[in-house]
């Protein structure tokens, strides 16, 4: 389960537009490094952009949309009021659509933050380091969802729980024994103080 | 059921009969030009009863698909719904009453074209008001026809509404209001637009055209009507797709919210077998302090016997010494 790209992309002016060339790259962080060979690294590239593109021209404004294609999953989110920015990412078909959007409204979020509008135009003006960290820390959705890191943690707890109440079953069954034990134990000294205290009173010599 | 209107065929029938019949001999010229007349007359009153039958008949096939429309809309039921069925009949529906708008405005066009070819007998009067009447009432029919339709699609689209609150009450979503909007806005708003279709022929008839640009108006109307509904469901698409997420988001929060109820019922059943053993608990306190009691007074009593014994001395020696004199007699004996 893994991200394999990020992208900010930045739609064009023209609303009518179905050219894919048009919508800019503000912003990328990709794994495509770790994901397939050499040879296949700029064409693997090249699919993705394209494909991010053209979903994103597709995409109207509070729009979500995934699409699954050749064994990945393709997720677009343009937020709401984004000045015409969508944000991407390229998933493999496990990961769950759910931190996938929560991802991309996150980067949304953080770029519209950080990036002053200004600079969207001008590509080498943007820093956003950010992209990369959240790229690596989303590889695995159970820590990076707050939701997911919950239920992790709830599980957990259960399955400490079920072992607690295991041992407290071998506890009671470890009382009933001391229980038993004492009891005969109980039994026993009590023979013992009678006869000791039949020693003393009874026949004096014999 | 359908009513077929077959006045004209029925008419048309009559005049060619009456025609046929032989006239007085010595009106045969004048009977034969007259016949001429009528035939010339008779070719445009069959082109137009032709016409008119065609009408009538078409007519009274939308009726039939109408009812069948109608029949399928009337279901209420959640899942059964066979929407692509009733788009593509009340869309066929839709076409034929166009199509009758169409043929309708010809024959009006062609019996204008004729009224103004008449001479004004008053024969050809009659027949012009006949045709006229006709003509209305293949209008008022198709009239009829598309009120029904309207109806229908009204109906269908209360269904519908009404499916969605439903499955809304399964579902419960906040999108749901923002469903409801664009019905309103889109449905309702279509009727209230009332824009002919710049016919300007249908205010020659002095006042038996009023039927024609009611038609077209109601035509009109059914088309904002459907335009309004596909705009809606595009719509609905869209809210869905971001309920899709905040249902996914519902969804885990709700197994969050069930493990921790599971979990507070794992500690309340381990607290209960913790106040069972109490009790064993106890059980094994009572008895280990009654063997504590127990040795102690064994020992006790130990003690004393071994002061007593050892204080007894003499009562031993005594008793060793009577030992001691049969032990001796014994073997002295032997």
């Amino acid at each position: 389960m893994k991200v394999i790209a990020l992208y900010v992309l930045r739609l064009p002016e023209d609303k009518e537009t179905k050219d894919d060339s048009k919508v800019e790259i503000l912003c990328e962080a990709d794994d495509a490094d770790n994901e397939v060979g050499y040879i296949k690294r700029s064409a693997f590239r090249d699919f993705m952009k394209f494909s991010t593109r053209t979903i994103a021209l597709r995409t109207d404004e509070g729009g979500m949309q995934m699409v699954e294609d050749a064994g990945y999953k393709m997720h677009v989110l343009r937020p709401v009021d984004g000045k015409r920015i969508v944000g991407a990412a390229v998933t493999d078909p496990e990961y769950p659509d759910r931190v996938a959007q929560g991802l991309l409204s996150k980067l949304t979020k953080d770029f519209l933050e950080e990036v002053p509008e200004e600079n969207f135009g001008n590509r080498a003006k943007i820093t956003f380091p950010a992209i990369h960290s959240m790229l690596r820390k989303y590889q695995d959705p159970k820590e990076a969802d707050p939701i997911m890191k919950v239920q992790k943690d709830l599980d957990e707890t259960k399955i400490i729980l079920h072992k607690t109440i295991e041992s407290v079953l071998d506890r009671g069954e470890k009382l009933d024994n001391l229980v038993d034990r004492s009891n005969a134990l109980s039994s026993q000294t009590k023979m013992f103080y009678k006869t000791a205290k039949k020693q003393n009173s009874c026949c004096v010599v014999m | 059921m359908p009513v077929q209107d077959r006045t004209v065929e029925f008419k048309a029938c009559v005049d060619s009969i009456r025609n046929r019949s032989p006239a007085p001999s010595r009106l045969q010229a004048e009977a034969k030009q007259r016949l001429l007349q009528n035939g010339e007359r008779e070719v445009r009153k069959s082109d137009f009863s032709r016409m008119a039958g065609a009408i009538g008949r078409d007519i009274s096939s939308t009726t039939i698909k109408l009812g069948k429309l109608a029949q399928l809309a009337k279901r209420k039921t959640l899942f059964d719904d066979r929407p692509v069925e009733i788009s593509e009949l009340s869309s066929i529906i839709k076409q034929d009453i166009a199509k009758i708008n169409h043929q309708i405005a010809a024959l009006k066009a062609h019996l204008g074209g004729a009224q103004q070819q008449s001479k004004g007998t008053s024969a050809e009067k009659q027949i012009n008001e006949h045709n006229n009447n006709v003509l209305m009432l293949l209008q008022t029919k198709l009239a009829d026809t598309s009120v029904g339709f309207k109806d229908v699609l009204e109906l269908r689209t209360q269904n519908l509404k009404e499916s969605k609150e439903r499955t809304d009450q399964f579902i419960s979503s906040t999108a749901a209001a923002v469903r409801q909007t664009p019905q309103n806005s889109l449905l309702f708003g279509g009727q209230g637009k009332r824009d002919p279709m710049g016919d300007g022929s249908a205010r020659d008839v002095k006042g038996k055209g009023r039927a024609l640009p009611d038609n077209d108006m109601l035509a009109l109307d059914l088309d904002a009507a459907e335009g309004g509904f596909g705009g809606q469901s595009q719509q609905m698409q869209l809210v869905e797709q971001q309920d899709t997420y905040i249902q996914s988001r519902a969804t885990a929060i709700e197994s969050i919210e069930s493990t921790i109820a599971e979990l507070g019922q794992i500690f309340s059943q381990l607290a209960t077998m913790v106040a069972e053993q109490r009790e064993t608990v106890q059980r094994i306190d009572a008895d280990t302090i009654d063997i504590a009691e127990n040795v102690s007074g064994a020992q006790r009593e130990l003690l004393k016997y071994y002061a007593s014994i050892s204080s007894n001395r003499w009562l031993m020696l005594k008793v060793f010494g009577v030992l001691i004199v049969f032990f001796l007699v014994f073997i002295l004996v032997s």
